[in-house]
């Protein structure tokens, strides 16, 4: 097989658009697969790759924040040790009251993924095991990786900060002129201003 | 404790003297910081040439040294660790995490202004600061303990109110024995 084969790529997603409805795929490049399914589907297709084409290692799970359409985008990232591809399992959930399906069954370790995710989003994971707090204590507030959560109104309502750098001023010159230090070339070359 | 003369009692300077040559630090390491620990300890740079050493628990240690940044949650531990240590007691505050938030300025989880929660006898600044400077922030604190200006302990007991205040308003669920040290 030559390097830029992507014969074996192409037949996993041809595989997988004719088992699934509703499932799109691509081959992104070499040894990397992307396919799109539902939300509903997220466990069904998560055991079938498992069960029958070899993505059996589980290496990740993330979640983006699509703010502007609404959605939180769930991204499950499979390998097959055997064939050394790497599957992105992409489902789309409802920004709102977003809720789906556990799926720690298929992998232990998705629970400790789903967990954070739940914390930092606020996905609910319906039916998992595990109601306490994962990595946040006693957050009262929005989700904080979520996009519209304001991060700098937040740190300045709830935490102090150190006064005089309010204008992030370049203050090496002055001090080096009470000091008597020289400022080295390279410093002045790649100074801010 | 002055005396009429407004410097230390004789037996003040023997006390400090004998303080700040047994330095004996809370092996308690925070963010990134603590991995400058290990080689300030061994024998590159060797602290305990300068009476500095680990120990192993907060009741029998003089310095908490906090290595960096604090997230709220760990905040709470160590106001639980501060508390427990038993007087006297140093706080020295390491990179410029603890100084000002450092690059984690705009975290949502990690406190800015480590003098605002527990009294700070010593900074060092840097992110993160080597061995040498480490070492230099020691000596300064065995100075000020010599000078027995390094008072953090005393003011955190007078002020006992305005930095539970503090401590807080971050510290949402405050479930935390009262010590009465
Ligand atoms: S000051 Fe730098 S090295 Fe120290 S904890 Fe902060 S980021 Fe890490």
């Amino acid at each position: 097989m030559t390097e830029n084969s992507l014969d074996k790529e192409q037949q996993i997603v041809n595989h997988l658009v004719g088992t699934f409805q509703n499932l799109t795929g691509k081959v992104k490049r070499n040894r990397r697969i992307e396919v799109s399914i539902e939300k509903k589907q997220i466990t069904s297709v998560l055991n079938y790759v498992k069960d029958h084409l070899g993505f059996i290692h589980f290496s990740h799970m993330s979640c983006v924040d699509w703010l502007e359409d609404g959605y939180f985008e769930l991204v499950y990232i499979l390998w097959s040790p055997e064939q050394k591809i790497q599957l992105l399992v992409k489902a789309l959930v409802d920004r709102e009251n977003a809720s789906v399906e556990n799926a720690d069954m298929i992998w232990r370790q998705l629970n400790t993924y789903q967990r954070e995710i739940r914390e930092m989003f606020g996905v609910n994971f319906i039916g998992m095991k595990g109601d306490k707090e994962f990595i946040l204590e006693d957050w009262d507030n929005m989700p904080p990786m979520r996009r519209d959560f304001n991060t700098v109104d937040y740190i300045q309502e709830v935490y102090f900060e150190r006064p005089g750098r309010e204008d992030a001023q370049n203050v090496r010159e002055t001090i080096s002129k009470r000091t008597g230090e020289e400022i080295p070339e390279v410093a002045t070359k790649y100074s801010r201003d | 404790m002055p005396n009429d003369k407004n410097s230390q009692k004789i037996v003040d300077i023997i006390k400090n003297a004998a303080r700040k040559h047994s330095l004996f630090v809370l092996a308690y390491g925070t963010g990134c910081g603590a991995i400058e620990i290990p080689p300030t300890m061994t024998s590159r740079y060797d602290a305990e040439r300068f009476g500095i050493r680990g120990m192993a628990t907060p009741r029998q240690a003089d310095v908490l040294l906090v290595t960096g940044y604090l997230a709220t949650k760990t905040l709470k531990r160590v106001i639980r660790a501060y508390e427990q240590m038993q007087d006297p007691k140093y706080v020295i505050g390491f990179g410029s995490c603890t100084i000002n938030g450092g690059m984690y300025w705009d975290s949502y989880n990690t406190i800015k202004l480590l003098d605002k929660y527990i009294p700070v006898d010593v900074y060092i600044n840097g992110c993160m600061p080597r061995p040498e400077a480490v070492i230099t922030g020691f000596i300064e604190l065995q100075k000020l303990i010599a000078e027995g200006k390094a008072d953090g302990a005393t003011k955190y007991k007078e002020n006992l109110d305005w930095y539970r205040a503090n401590q807080k308003k971050v510290i949402k669920n405050w479930n935390m024995p009262d010590y009465n040290w």
